[in-house]
């Protein structure tokens, strides 16, 4: 009998004992906190299980107008790793205390290629009140080369932290750039089709997009969930006879009516998501994707 | 016992020279001492602290200000450099910097512009309430609240730099976010804020109601197309709130904005090596000093003077030793005809050397118990008098 309980008792203490062990070399994961959701995804691709990342902007608000409150900014303060985008998004962090040295600012190596703003004009929407786009532009994901480039960012920071899994980390930020060059690709693709066709933007958010891709689009400040009012039809109307288009991008689905009324400019209407925030379904690359497959609508000649 | 009994008479009896008899020799006993237990405290505050302290960079001048100033907080202000000598250090990837702006003051407390990495070099813990998270909040010393019975949710106010300049800063009223545990270090004195909050109290930033939407034209000057110009009438806010906290905004490009030091963390040693090659160029407008290397030769010069000082000690204290030794012998003289009157009621000689004797040995115990409870007393706050006195 003693023998026979020897027989499983002493492996089982055994694997358990490797695993324990296991687990306390492996350590903490590292808590990394981002100020959007690209940047978030960028985080968890590149460290794997060896990265616990926080995003915590409400899914219903814009995380770069969103201003966390104290119990959030102690979150991010007490961070391993504080992920910033950078080109003046997400203004509440300056405005808040957080430690210098835990700060990654991606888009810091480009920051010669930030696109300036010269529009000064406030919206209202929503419970954040107004808000403005005047300043720096600050979507720079949205050029799939520049993202590549804030997950290069991403990835040194991480591999300094985590030097025992720099392989694997490796592995992970090599297999995200292969997928984003692979969008980058597909949009100057399509972009060369049909070279500086006319866009609007509904936002001013497709800065990044239009210069890293040749695209001409001349944006206003739409909300996709309000009337814009008369006076922005009449602006658009104006707009649309130097800048005849037959496509306007939305950061997400319009309104019907919107979409009516511009269908009757000869303007139709397609959804470019910034992807700011989690989807409910899928990831960013999907989010980014679908935008693609959107776009080459209007480069394949069917307008 | 007699002679002792008689001996302690006679010295309350004369209670004023016994006094000054007791005082002088403590004196001469005890400044030796003292002297010495309170420089060796120097030496282990002010080696504790530069050790501690890898680099510092700062503007071409005096090392010694700089480095009082960034460690200790001194008064003297080192000339100040620009937040792009933190974005070179960064760039570099050869060290972690940590920018110090140490100009004002409230009350008689220096004002800490840094990061929060400066709570992590330094270790410092919360003893109540949070680090600051907001602009405008700061972080006290153990020392300033227990002076001025703050805790979290309290206000200090930052000093003007100069009372009748009406053109300078308004003060910045700053909400106590948390009090810092004791270190026993310049720490426990010292009020830490953000950076940019001590940018604000520098007058670079401010905050003030949105001019667009200004009603009150008396405060414009003029309004152009995407411009608004206010003139001096226009007030701004003293005190940043979670309401006004949107209004608060910086002038300028904060790379251009000024600080004193910047503690730079070397990643290792060999890089910690090529960063002080970086700065040995004669053309630099920074010098990159070793705190440690500054303090001992600092601490060299204490010595020296430490040294003179114990050698006046020496003939003050041999000259006063002669002099109590003619009180004596005065006193002897001038005691001649009680020396008599002992020995005819029929005391001997050796008696009378006792009594004597009693004398002298209880004037000394009293001086060395003197002594010994000062030396206890110093022993016991030389930490905090030091840091008062010299640092």
């Amino acid at each position: 009998m003693n023998t026979r309980m020897s027989l499983y008792v002493l492996p089982a203490i055994t694997t358990l004992t490797l695993l324990f062990s296991a687990n306390c070399l492996a350590g903490k994961p590292l808590t990394v906190y981002t100020v959007n959701y690209p940047l978030a995804y960028f985080s968890e691709r590149i460290g794997g299980e060896f990265v616990d990342v926080v995003f915590p902007a409400p899914a219903d608000v814009d995380p770069a107008f969103w201003t966390p409150d104290e119990e959030t900014i102690g979150g991010y303060q007490k961070a391993d790793l504080i992920i910033i985008n950078g080109a003046g998004y997400a203004k509440w962090t300056q405005k808040v205390s957080l430690p210098l040295m835990r700060q990654v600012n991606t888009s810091k190596s480009f920051k010669d290629e930030y696109i300036s703003i010269e529009m000064n004009v406030t919206h209202r929407h929503g419970p954040e009140g107004d808000h403005s786009h005047a300043g720096t532009a600050f979507t720079t994901w949205l050029d799939l080369s520049l993202a590549s480039r804030q997950a290069e960012a991403i990835y040194k920071a991480l591999s300094r932290k985590l030097m025992d899994q720099k392989s694997i980390v490796q592995k992970n930020f090599e297999a995200l750039i292969a997928d984003l060059l692979h969008l980058d690709e597909q949009l100057q693709d399509l972009s060369d089709k049909k070279p500086a066709l006319p866009l609007l933007g509904s936002h001013p958010i497709y800065q990044y997009l239009a210069r890293g891709y040749g695209l001409n689009i001349s944006m206003v400040m739409w909300e996709p969930d309000e009337d814009p009012g008369e006076q922005q039809w009449r602006n658009l109307q104006t707009l649309v006879e130097d800048h005849a288009t037959s496509w306007m991008l939305w950061e997400d689905s319009p309104r019907p009516e919107s979409v009516k009324r511009l269908e009757e400019m000869g303007i139709k209407s397609l959804v470019y998501s910034p992807c700011f925030n989690r989807p409910d379904e899928g990831d960013f690359l999907t989010v980014m994707q679908q935008n693609v497959d959107n776009l080459s609508v209007v480069f394949s000649g069917a307008d | 016992m007699d002679s002792l009994y008689l001996a302690w008479r006679y010295l309350c009896f004369y209670k004023v020279r016994s006094f000054i008899l007791i005082g002088c020799i403590t004196v001469i006993a005890a400044l030796p001492l003292a002297l010495e237990i309170l420089v060796n405290e120097s030496e282990r505050q002010l080696s504790l602290r530069a050790e501690s302290t890898p680099l510092l960079i700062g503007a071409k001048g005096s090392a010694l200000d700089l480095v009082m100033n960034s460690l200790y907080f001194s008064d003297a202000s080192p000339e100040p450099i620009t937040m792009a000598a933190v974005d070179q250090i960064l760039e570099s990837d050869l060290a972690s910097p940590i920018p110090l702006l140490i100009r004002y003051r409230s009350r008689t407390f220096p004002i800490v512009g840094t990061t929060l990495d400066y709570l992590d070099f330094r270790q410092l813990e919360i003893k109540s309430g949070n680090p600051f998270s907001l602009l405008g909040q700061c972080l006290v010393g153990a020392e300033i609240a227990r002076q001025l019975d703050l805790g979290p949710g309290d206000h200090l106010t930052s000093s003007p730099e100069a009372m009748f300049d009406i053109a300078g800063v308004y003060p910045l009223k700053m909400r106590i976010s948390g009090v810092l545990a004791e270190t026993n270090s310049a720490d426990d004195r010292a009020v830490f804020v953000d950076i940019r909050t001590a940018w604000i109290i520098s007058g670079l930033g401010h905050g003030h109601t949105d001019l667009a939407k200004s009603t009150d034209e008396s405060v414009i000057l003029k309004r152009e197309a995407g411009q608004v110009t206010a003139n001096a009438k226009l007030m701004q806010y003293n005190e940043i709130t979670e309401d006004n906290i949107d209004r608060f905004h910086l002038h300028g490009d904060p790379v251009t904005f000024p600080i004193t030091a910047v503690l730079a963390l070397p990643h290792d040693e060999k890089s910690g090596t090529i960063l002080q090659g970086r700065y040995l160029d004669q053309d630099s407008n920074y010098q990159i000093v070793t705190p440690a290397k500054v303090v001992d030769s600092l601490l060299a010069n204490i010595f020296r003077i430490r040294n003179v000082l114990d050698a006046v000690i020496l003939m003050v204290g041999t000259a006063t030793l002669m002099a109590l030794v003619l009180v004596f012998s005065l006193s002897l003289r001038l005691r001649s005809k009680e020396m008599e009157t002992i020995f005819k009621i029929g005391s001997s000689r050796a008696t009378i050397s006792r009594l004597l004797g009693a004398e002298i040995t209880i004037i000394g115990c009293l001086s060395g118990l003197l002594c010994l409870i000062i030396m206890l007393l110093l022993n016991h706050y030389d930490v905090e008098l030091v840091r008062r006195l010299f640092i």
